[in-house]
């Protein structure tokens, strides 16, 4: 098997919110977005051994190993206080570790008798694109694995040449559409959305599009024309994909972000009203 | 007598029973005026001491403690007793069945099987439509519920998919009654995913039905089974004269001594006592109060005295298990640590063999045999925890949930129940619960259900109680015989805490006065 690897910030053996069935997620570090309402901003950045949380953590459990360029964590000192995360300058995080193609098989055997199917997110997993295609056609190839689903969990930040290689190996990708007007999504992402928009209507083309979702941001995207400008997108898709309207909670974003509010209940009814004007199917959570 | 003149009044007086409750509690005083049936002093003194528990059975056992009437055989053959021919259509076997239900005796003077509901009245379905049946269905569901309101009353369904599993579903889903329990028999190659998918959502509004592995079930008996009571399986047209249970946590307490010394010494001694108790009291059903010359239901032929046996349960075997892996200086739990559980397995292995090497009479049901049953506790149960379950609040994940206990269900012929909890969020997504229900009958599980947070039923050892009954019987009692049960369940073991929620019983309450 290829010495690939690939940054894992965690997996969850037993989810039922991303994608249909129970599945098992793998999250990856590393994303080429800013959110500000990012609920994992530890897994948008790469360490860089700097040692900020090595000195910070009052237990003393990280270590540095330069030779092998990672940190140690002793999970048995660790008293889970996320202190080490707060203070990373790089929005990245001591415990995340490189896995091989066969160290996430041998995590998916574990579960294969109780799941549909598995989802990879992230951070931005189509960074990812060269081991996840081995990932997938590795699950597609083995006899106790192949009937799995795969979906992928990704913000479409990526060229589009980047889908060709994947799209035939997965079931479906879940995207989210942060913003229409380029100049709000660089407010609230840090960058611009041609991609994304691209993103969307070739999976969509390609009939892989499974999910499009909508964060609510008041003060940033949720004034009359930006809703219809998402509500004209999520029409020029597919009636099959699924659309959501998501609610941004603001428990576990990052202090510098704590101005941001939640929409009230008459800005969630006016988002989901002007979606409902333009006879769409949508999900509110 | 003066104290029986006491105990009488007591009940006569307590506002919080109604008439019918009453009536129960005072048969059991009655009944405790009677000598025990003969077993040694030792086995006396066990009992007194709640080393082994008789689950409030009384002193003189003068009905089985379950009954499971062939309920088909009755409608093929009428019943003189009753009066009743068989029916020839849909009503009829309704009106027919109600009528009988009534009549079957049980611990709690309740019936506590009602039958695999849509197998028996699939012949009288005849052309009427599926809206025709549900209204009939629905005010039969009414029906049971406020004539057999104890939540140990159990209904099965399954494993084929056909309109009446559906239609008892959608009721269920509607009126929210804790009355009957419900079990749906799950073969994976019989059952379809739509079926299953309905009884999940069912499960997500009213907390039932249990989901029992049909094929493992199955095998285990010669011929059909019900699922009873608490999760009890036993055969149909038989049932079980006793259930007598050995209280893990007490006699590891009595011993003195490393876990090899329990498991070939005072494991062994107190096992053989219960069965010497579950002997005594069967023998005095058949031979003294002659139960089974002399009730309709057998003598005419819709149960029989070889289709009955009788069970062997236990409880707190976490207790048990952590009691001695910390007496050896080791501070594993079952639940979580391997050498824990393989303990565990291995206790629950050593009371199986000394169960099926025993001769007890009048159990031809099972071979001559006692049913060997994970009993799932009821509400004086403050340290120890029901059956083989993990404790409540300590659950691991669910993949080891099911790894620890899937191993061991096999054993229990006499049926075992494990609850899952899952969070609200997996409402908008019923297809993972059909994912792990698959999975855990795959990994050799027999019998489990799952609860959601904050659901408005509560389980909580054997069964199913409403929230706001619970809240309204401490305030000013209530129709349900259970809720008693639940409401000293919820004070005694912090249920109220757990992540979800599970029936009781209606059994033990006369032994309160
Ligand atoms: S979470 Fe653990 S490693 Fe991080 S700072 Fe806290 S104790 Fe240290
Ligand atoms: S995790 Fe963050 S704080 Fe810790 S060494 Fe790496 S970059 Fe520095």
């Amino acid at each position: 098997m290829s010495k690939l690897q690939a940054n894992i910030s965690g997996i969850i053996k037993s989810s039922v919110i991303d994608g249909p069935g129970n599945r098992i997620v793998i999250f990856f570090q590393e994303c080429n977005l800013n959110c500000m309402y990012c609920h994992n901003s530890h897994t948008i950045g790469l360490c860089n051994l700097c040692g900020t949380c090595v000195d910070t953590c009052p237990t003393n459990s990280l270590k540095i190993d330069s030779e092998n360029k990672r940190i140690i964590h002793n999970k048995n000192s660790c008293t889970r206080c996320d202190e080490c995360i707060k203070v990373c300058p790089e929005n990245s995080s001591p415990f995340y570790k490189q896995m091989s193609v066969e160290d996430i098989i041998s995590e998916i055997l574990e579960v294969k008798d109780f799941i549909s199917g598995i989802t990879v997110s992230g951070g931005e997993v189509m960074l990812h694109a060269p081991f996840l295609s081995l990932l997938f056609q590795e699950i597609k190839s083995h006899s106790g694995l192949k009937h799995l689903s795969i979906l992928i969990d990704s913000n479409g930040n990526i060229e589009q040449k980047k889908w060709d290689s994947l799209l035939p190996l997965i079931d479906g990708v879940m995207l989210d559409i942060k913003a229409y007007s380029a100049k709000t999504h660089k407010q609230i992402t840090g960058y611009s959305n041609e991609k994304i928009l691209k993103s969307i209507e070739y999976l969509n083309d390609k009939n892989k599009l499974k999910e499009l979702r909508f964060v609510l941001t008041p003060n940033y995207n949720n004034d009359e024309s930006e809703l219809r400008e998402i509500a004209k997108i999520m029409k020029s898709v597919s009636p099959n994909v699924g659309k959501t309207l998501i609610k941004m909670r603001n428990h576990g974003i990052r202090k510098e972000f704590s101005f941001l509010r939640e929409a009230s209940n008459e800005e969630m009814n006016f988002a989901k009203d002007i979606f409902g004007q333009a006879d769409i199917d949508i999900l509110v959570i | 007598m003066e104290e029986i003149k006491n105990r009488v009044l007591q009940v006569l007086t307590d506002g919080n029973l109604d008439y019918r409750q009453k009536k129960h509690h005072l048969a059991y005083i009655a009944e405790s005026t009677q000598d025990y049936p003969d077993i040694s002093k030792e086995a006396g003194e066990a009992l007194n001491e709640k080393i082994i528990c008789d689950l409030f059975e009384g002193t003189a056992p003068y009905r089985p403690r379950y009954v499971l009437p062939d309920y088909a055989y009755a409608l093929k053959n009428g019943v003189n007793y009753l009066e009743l021919e068989p029916p020839t259509n849909f009503d009829e076997a309704i009106n027919f069945l109600s009528i009988l239900y009534i009549q079957v005796p049980s611990i709690t003077g309740y019936s506590v099987y009602l039958g695999n509901i849509d197998t028996l009245l699939l012949n009288y379905v005849g052309d009427l439509s599926e809206d025709e049946i549900y209204k009939k269905m629905k005010l039969f569901w009414r029906f049971i519920d406020r004539t057999l309101p104890d939540a140990f009353v159990h209904i099965n369904i399954g494993p084929e998919d056909n309109v009446i599993a559906r239609v008892i579903l959608r009721i269920e889903r509607e009126l929210k009654q804790v009355v009957p329990n419900l079990t749906l028999k799950y073969d994976p190659e019989i059952t379809s995913d739509e079926l299953l998918l309905e009884a999940s959502k069912t499960v997500f509004e009213v907390a039932k039905p249990h989901i029992a592995n049909h094929k493992m079930t199955a095998a285990d008996f010669k011929g059909e089974y019900g699922v009873v009571s608490c999760y009890n399986s036993l055969p149909v047209g038989g049932g079980s004269h006793t259930l007598i249970r050995l209280n893990l946590k007490k006699i590891t307490d009595l011993h003195s001594g490393d876990a090899e010394s329990f498991i070939s010494g005072t494991l062994k001694k107190y096992c053989k006592m219960t069965l010497d108790v579950i002997e005594a009291r069967s023998k005095y059903l058949v031979e003294s109060v002659k139960y089974y010359d002399t009730d309709f239901l057998a003598k005419e032929g819709i149960i029989s005295l070889d289709n009955f046996s009788a069970m062997f349960g236990f409880y707190g075997l976490a207790e048990c298990v952590n009691q001695l892996m910390k007496r050896s200086g080791k501070e594993l739990i079952y639940g979580k640590d391997e050498e824990a559980n393989q303990l565990a397995h291995l206790i629950l292995e050593e009371m199986k063999k000394i169960v099926d090497a025993r001769e007890v009479p009048y159990c031809k049901g099972n071979n001559g045999k006692a049913f060997f049953h994970a009993q799932s506790g009821i509400d004086i149960d403050i340290e120890e925890t029901a059956g083989a379950r993990i404790p409540i609040g300590i659950e691991p994940d669910i993949y080891s949930h099911i790894n620890t206990v899937a191993p061991h269900h096999h054993l229990f012929n006499g049926g075992i129940s494990d609850i899952f909890h899952f969070d609200e969020t997996v409402k908008r997504n019923p297809a993972a619960i059909l994912d792990i229900i698959k999975g855990a009958f795959r990994k050799g599980m027999r019998m489990f259900t799952f609860n959601l947070s904050n659901g408005e039923f509560i389980r909580i050892t054997g069964y199913l109680v409403r929230r706001s009954d619970l809240k309204e019987f401490r305030e000013e009692g209530s129709r349900y015989g259970s809720a008693l049960f639940a409401a000293n369940s919820m004070d005694n073991a912090n249920v109220d805490n757990r992540i979800s929620k599970r029936v009781i019983s209606n059994e033990q309450v006369a032994g309160k006065y």
